[in-house]
């Protein structure tokens, strides 16, 4: 589309929206800035330049094995989402299923639902079933909040599919699953990736079902995290922050590289 | 869609012979099941608790009775939390709509370049942990010499501490603002892309200054897109935990705090479940009552169309 901002008017837009951008940047700035101070303690102003809170942080064992709790939580909970979620989200929209409706309601809830009472009623039911692995219980809770972004990026793509292909191929007598695989795959795939992807982040980055499921030897980074702010004032937190904005940031990439932003948000 | 499911007998195109529809149900049994054991069921549990007596010892048994639910209502201090986390709630989405606008019209409008850059910047925020973003805004909002933005004035040349807005409702509400601000622009921006620019254009050229065809034009066509954003919005922040905890304080209690203390503080079960009960309701009324009326708004307006 043409370009359509112009004028004294477009002017006040584009000088508006820069300082929309500086108030999105400014915390994330704050944390990068004040991760690399010589202070004892994380505060105005960052003084001098050093990379030694990243050199505790990373030999810390502690963060390690958050990091890498985080890391495995992140990748199961994708692959399950994928696993249920995508065959979920086409049957949705190519066959004729009873109560679709209500189905795609139930799939999305997760959406509308406060995360937070989520957790609070999983670790409910966990204590009731006696289920006391925090590792298994953190896996069916970070599922339950991946799966919805599957099914909706899976379904957005699904929509995007031009229908007569798959039409012709089912008329020209190639079976359903055939049809799946060569004609309706190809097309959905970078929007799988792009869903798997967000997946992946949303896990990565998830508080509110971690907090209530987590317990000392499995604890996602979000989790230690916050229990380090509780005990430590010093700027290794903001190295700690730092490194979780950096994971963010190559996952941008990743979208903008894999579908582009545009359209990966849109979904 | 069902037309020609009905003659394919299950996948949703024309003139195949067809497994029936059992192929389908099998695809989505997987999902629906872990989601009714894992997300349906749980959440129904913690439902009945909230109608269940607590005993001093702790067991939580019948008799069936509503006196969590009156005390969240009638007791002041409780009730007082209820219009906060509404009230909060409210605001944050109004701040976001407006911080959004000139965003999303850069992104839908803008030089292409200007575009893609507001994109990635709004966006990628969305990738960051609410932790680490709320831990920024700490570190900005202290009320103390060495927050940022204290620090910031008083090199500008105001007082020694001007501001305190750190533990706050108005320190929730900048941090919640921010966290959600994403959620807002984008499909702001995707209802503006669809305006047809001829309209505005029509506009302008029958004199209407750039504000007016603004106001006129743009703003009523973007409302889809305004009204998704606000309704996300809305319940998001009235069902959040991460902001109000870290940066609301006392002055800035939300109902997410309040149940997670009547949980790991005051061992009341029965009235977390409640608060649990009344934050869904609030979720549920946003979502499905805007919905709803936006349905019958677009009928209404259907049929005034219609009737011309």
């Amino acid at each position: 589309m043409a370009a359509r901002l112009s004028g004294g008017g477009g002017f006040v837009i584009y000088l508006a929206a820069a300082a929309v951008l500086v108030f999105v940047l400014a915390p994330l700035v704050v944390v990068v800035a004040l991760s690399f101070s010589t202070a004892n303690l994380a505060i105005f102003p960052p003084v001098g330049f050093t990379t030694a809170w990243y050199e505790d942080v990373i030999a810390n064992e502690d963060f390690r094995n958050a990091f890498m709790v985080s890391v495995a939580l992140a990748l199961a909970s994708t692959l399950a989402s994928f696993a249920i979620g995508v065959p979920a989200a086409y049957a949705l929209n190519r066959w004729d299923v009873p109560g679709a409706r209500v189905v795609e309601a139930v799939l999305l809830s997760p959406f509308i639902l406060p995360v937070l009472i989520i957790g609070l009623a999983l670790l409910q039911f966990m204590a009731m079933m006696r289920m006391r692995d925090a590792a298994t219980n953190l896996f069916i809770g970070h599922v339950l909040v991946t799966l919805p972004y599957l099914v909706r990026t899976v379904t957005a793509s699904l929509k995007q599919v031009d229908r007569s292909l798959e039409e012709a191929a089912l008329t020209l007598g190639a079976p359903p699953w055939r049809v799946f695989t060569k004609v309706t795959v190809p097309q959905i795939v970078p929007g799988i990736a792009a869903g798997c992807l967000f997946s992946f982040m949303v896990s990565f980055d998830e508080f509110p079902i971690s907090f209530w499921l987590a317990n000392a030897e499995t604890m996602p980074l979000p989790i230690f995290l916050q229990n380090s702010m509780t005990k430590i004032f010093d700027p290794s937190i903001a190295a700690m922050a730092s490194l979780m904005i950096l994971t963010g940031i190559l996952a941008v990439i990743g979208l903008e590289k894999l579908v582009g932003l545009r359209r990966a948000m849109s979904i | 869609m069902t037309s020609s499911a009905l003659e394919t007998g299950g996948l949703v195109a024309k003139g195949a012979p067809f497994p029936r529809s059992a192929v389908g149900v099998a695809l989505l049994l997987p999902a629906l099941v872990f989601l009714i054991v894992f997300l349906v069921l749980p959440s129904l549990i913690l439902l009945g608790y909230s109608a269940l007596t607590q005993s001093q010892a702790g067991d939580i048994s019948l008799p069936l009775t509503f006196a969590s639910y009156e005390r969240l209502i009638f007791s002041a201090a409780y009730r007082r939390v209820v219009i906060l986390t509404l009230r909060v709630a409210f605001l944050t989405s109004l701040f976001t709509a407006l911080l959004a606008y000139p965003a999303a019209m850069v992104i839908a409008y803008g030089k292409p370049v200007f575009s893609r850059i507001t994109m990635i910047l709004v966006v990628a925020p969305l990738v960051v942990s609410v932790i680490v973003r709320t831990y920024g805004w700490q570190l900005l909002l202290g009320n103390s010499a060495t927050g940022g933005l204290n620090w910031l004035l008083h090199a500008l040349g105001a007082g020694p501490t001007p501001v305190r807005v750190m533990y706050s409702e108005w320190a929730v509400v900048i941090a919640s603002v921010h966290v959600f601000l994403p959620l807002m622009v984008l499909p702001l921006s995707a209802s503006l892309g669809r305006i047809n620019p001829s309209l505005n254009e029509a506009a302008r050229m029958l004199g209407a200054p750039a504000w007016r065809a603004f106001l006129r034009v743009t703003l009523p066509l973007s409302m889809p897109g305004l009204v998704a954003g606000l309704t996300i919005v809305f319940s998001l922040t009235a069902g959040s935990y991460v902001t109000p905890q870290m940066v609301g304080g006392t002055r800035g209690l939300m109902l997410g705090v309040l149940l997670e203390q009547q949980i790991n503080t005051a061992f009341d079960w029965p009235m977390a479940a409640a608060i649990a009960a009344v934050m869904v309701t609030i979720a549920l009324v946003a979502n499905v009552g805007v919905g709803w009326l936006s349905e019958r708004h677009a009928a209404a307006r259907l049929r005034r169309s219609g009737a011309r």
